[in-house]
Formats: structure tokens, C-alpha cells, sequence
């Protein structure tokens, strides 16, 4: 009997070891291989799937990084998501078999959503964007980024469904859209709120002006994340005015953000 | 897809994975995954339960499983290890069995035996993105995520490593705290993805 064609080659699957793996950069289109040098990166938790070498993994409330955290780590939201990977060694990182891709920044800024993101290097500084859901890398350096199909890049003018988007880079921050004649009128507000007559499902969008690129993947699938900066419902009340994560969303169910250091996850678990 | 040609010989399958074919094909459940009363009674026990066909005819069968990868792996008399749930097909020849994995599969969630086959021929193995095939020699063990591992083949020691420490206790878990450590001779086939697993979220 015969298995039909195998992959790689009459010789099966290509076989990596330490030698063969490539440094930073793509093994394929769904594993990146990241090579450490006694060098440090910011890592997304549980996005390492084996490594090769002595890598430790610390929680970035660890003591010890504190100069790195100054320089290159400014999301305390998202404090708890994250670890530092540093040693010798090869490590693989994949994100629900999406595909992975790494980018470089020159001196340049690119906001990502949150969940995107897998992995960047210390040289870049990472940053909560205004808008929430987003976070914004400043500096030069790589990052490793996870899309749901290829990444497909455009140029403002242009409206994209908030589904789609990765990111944008160079660019000013977007602004809501909104299909202004499908929502107008008795019949449009009649089918926006119940849906009846129908709705295209694309009333809203995100509108970028100006120069730069903007990020798409190719659906509209989304990973869970945490809704970062959103004003939450304590200020129409008046407290917490304008505080970020203060309302709302995952963490807001606990009133405070996490910070490093803080009773994290256990917290949360127990129910404290 | 996996396209099999049959020329009046034998494969076993997962218990409906055949999509189409081609040609004259008979299925036939097999009790037991054909390895016999004790080891029907073994696979209860371990609950490494596996329903298998066996497709025997001349044409062509194609198998599929939820749009899952398929990589196959050549036996030459070695033995694979391999979870249940990722085994898709094997030439009728290779035996099957069961084996305890010790640590492992309690971190994985996959329960303490896994899914052993062994003998000369081809398997399929399923995965949720392409897996990655990692070469394990003395000189470069390596440390695997249990969510990630779906099969290895060779002479290999697995030992269960854990960098639980005081910060994972408050919470400031590394979310990388347990690994299986390979050690040995052989290749470890890992997936892009991670499934949830027990020690994920620590």
C-alpha cells in the first residue's frame, strides 16, 4: 500500500535540531524560532512551545528585571501576561496554529492588538494604546506577531471592520465610523435594533487618515483579550473617573489592575 | 487529507475519518483497535481508548479529522509513542499498544498511558498546525510544553520539570512552569498550538 505524498520530500518531514533551526526567524508559516544569546526578550505567556538549551521563564514582577521594566515594559494591565525569556539556547514559539511572522522596527512605532502580539525584543518599548484592546511598540528591534491567515498590508484612506485588524503603524490612531444611512431613519433604526429586515453587520468601522500602514488579516476570527483602557461604567457615577481598566472587562470585575508584584492570578482564583 | 492506495492489503483508521474513496473498499469496525481481548481490557483500564476500522479493498481511501494536519511518520521497527486522540491511520502490520508515560501525561491532561506503535510501515499522525520535528540527541536535550507535545520516536527519557516557585504561589507565574524534559536519542514531534492542559494556566 502506498500513504499518499509525504511530506518534505521522499525523506519525510524535515528534522531540526539546535544546528539546523533557523535564528530569528520563521521555521514555518505557523513557528518562529527565537535564538538567545544570553540575551533577554519579553515573551506572551504559553506561547513557548519547546526550546533547546538553559531558558528560564520569569514572571516580570521578578525583582531582578526592574531596569529592564523601566526601559521596555509600560502595560501593567497586561503585567500578569507576560515573561521575561533569557539564556542560551533555541526556543519555538507558535500561537494556536495562526500564522507567525517577525517585523522590524527602525526607530519607528506600531500598535498591535494585544492578543496578536507574541514576543519582542527588549530594545523596543512596549506601551498601552488609547485605543483599547491595542498595544503600541516604540523603538528599533523585532517582534514576533501572530495573525488568523496572512497579514495583508494597505494604505490609509481607508475603513477597515474592527475584526480584522492587526494594526497599524506610522499612522494617527482611527476613528469609529459609522454607516450613517443604515442606521438613520425609522427603518434603520428599526433594523439595527432588531435586526429584523437585516443587518450587513458592517455599520461600524475604523476610519485611518494620514500616512502610513495599516495591518489586516484575512479573517475575523479573535482571539480573548483583555479590553485595555476602556473608560469603564464607575465614571458616568463619577468614581474612577477616566481611569483605564477601572470599569469593565476581565480585570474590571475586580476593580483594580493588576500590577506586578500584586496577588495575581491566585488572587482572582481564590476569589479574594 | 490523507490518500491511501490500497492494492488488496489493509489499513486501521480512527473510527470514521474515512472522507471519500475511490475503488472497492471494505470497513470493518475492529474491537479492541485489533489488539486482542487483554489489550481491550488494557485500554479500558488506562482509558486510552481508541476506535478503529480497518479498510481493506483496491482503489484509493482519503482520511480527514477536523481539518487537522496530517504528518506521517516511517517506521523501521522502532516504536512510536503517540496520544490517542493524534493517531489517524497505520498500516495494518504495525502493532499497537499501550504504555504508561509516567508524569507526563498527567500534565497534559491526556491521562498517565499513551498510544504505543511499533513495527515496520507508515502511521499518520494528526496535529493542529504542521508539527515540528525536533531532533533529541545527548548532547541537546530538550524541553518540551505538554500542550504542544503530540508524539516522539526513539530511545528517549522523559522527566517532568517545574519551575514552580514562590511566585507562582503569588501569582506571578511564569505561565512556561512545566516542561517535559527529552533526553536520549530520538525525534519529538510538536505542534504550533497549544492544547489547555492542566499546568497551562500556572
Amino acid at each position: 500500500m502506498n500513504f499518499g505524498p509525504v511530506m518534505g520530500g521522499p525523506g519525510g518531514p524535515t528534522v531540526f535540531d539546535p544546528y539546523t533551526l533557523p535564528s530569528d526567524d520563521n521555521v514555518n508559516a505557523y513557528t518562529f524560532c527565537v535564538e538567545l544569546k544570553g540575551s533577554q526578550w519579553f515573551l506572551q505567556k504559553g506561547k513557548m512551545i519547546s526550546y533547546y538549551g538553559r531558558i528560564e521563564f520569569n514572571g516580570i514582577g521578578n525583582g531582578r528585571f526592574d531596569r529592564l521594566l523601566r526601559t521596555s515594559f509600560h502595560s501593567p494591565l497586561h503585567a500578569s501576561d507576560w515573561v521575561v525569556a533569557e539564556g542560551q539556547g533555541k526556543m519555538l514559539l507558535a500561537d494556536r496554529a495562526f500564522d507567525v511572522n517577525s517585523y522590524d522596527l527602525d526607530d519607528g512605532n506600531l500598535t498591535i492588538r494585544s492578543g496578536n502580539l507574541l514576543a519582542y525584543q527588549p530594545s523596543l518599548a512596549l506601551k498601552q494604546s488609547i485605543v483599547p484592546g491595542f498595544l503600541t511598540l516604540i523603538g528599533t528591534g523585532k517582534f514576533v506577531a501572530a495573525s488568523n491567515g496572512p497579514v495583508v498590508f494597505m494604505e490609509p484612506p481607508l475603513r477597515v471592520d474592527p475584526q480584522a485588524l492587526v494594526g497599524w503603524a506610522d499612522c494617527p490612531s482611527p476613528c469609529h465610523h459609522y454607516d450613517h444611512g443604515y442606521m438613520s431613519g425609522v427603518m434603520g433604526g428599526l433594523r439595527s435594533l432588531t435586526g429584523i429586515g437585516g443587518t450587513s453587520g458592517e455599520e461600524h468601522q475604523f476610519e485611518f487618515v494620514g500616512a502610513g500602514t495599516v495591518l489586516l488579516q484575512s479573517s475575523e476570527m479573535l482571539m480573548a483579550e483583555q479590553s485595555v483602557g476602556a473608560v469603564g461604567a464607575g465614571a458616568a457615577t463619577g468614581n474612577a473617573q477616566g481611569v483605564p481598566g477601572a470599569g469593565q472587562g476581565p480585570l474590571g470585575q475586580m476593580g483594580v489592575p493588576r500590577m506586578p508584584g500584586q496577588l495575581g492570578d491566585l488572587q482572582r482564583r481564590l476569589g479574594l | 487529507m490523507l490518500a491511501v492506495d490500497l492494492t488488496g492489503d489493509a489499513v486501521k483508521a480512527k473510527n470514521g475519518s474515512m472522507v471519500a474513496y475511490d475503488g472497492q473498499m471494505a470497513f470493518k469496525k475492529m474491537t479492541g483497535g485489533g489488539e486482542g481481548l487483554r489489550g481491550m481490557v488494557t485500554r479500558r483500564l488506562t482509558g486510552e481508548q481508541m476506535t478503529v476500522m480497518e479498510v481493506q479493498g483496491h482503489g484509493t481511501c482519503f482520511f480527514a479529522d477536523r481539518a487537522s494536519e496530517i504528518n506521517l511518520v516511517n517506521l523501521r521497527g522502532e516504536k512510536l509513542y503517540v496520544e490517542s486522540s493524534n493517531l489517524l491511520c497505520t498500516d495494518a502490520g504495525l502493532r499497537t499498544g499501550t504504555t504508561f508515560t509516567g508524569l507526563r501525561g498527567a500534565s497534559t491532561g491526556n491521562g498517565l498511558f499513551t498510544t504505543t506503535v511499533e513495527g515496520s510501515g507508515q502511521a499518520a499522525i494528526i496535529s493542529d498546525g504542521p508539527a515540528v520535528v525536533l531532533r533529541v540527541s545527548a548532547q541537546y536535550p530538550l524541553s518540551v510544553d505538554p500542550g504542544a507535545y503530540i508524539a516522539h520516536t526513539g530511545n528517549l527519557q522523559q522527566s517532568f520539570q517545574s519551575g514552580v516557585t514562590f511566585r507562582t504561589l503569588i501569582g506571578e507565574g511564569s505561565g512556561e512552569a512545566f516542561q517535559i524534559r527529552f533526553e536520549g536519542e530520538g525525534l519529538v514531534y510538536v505542534q504550533p498550538s497549544e492544547r489547555n492542559t492542566i499546568g497551562g494556566d500556572v
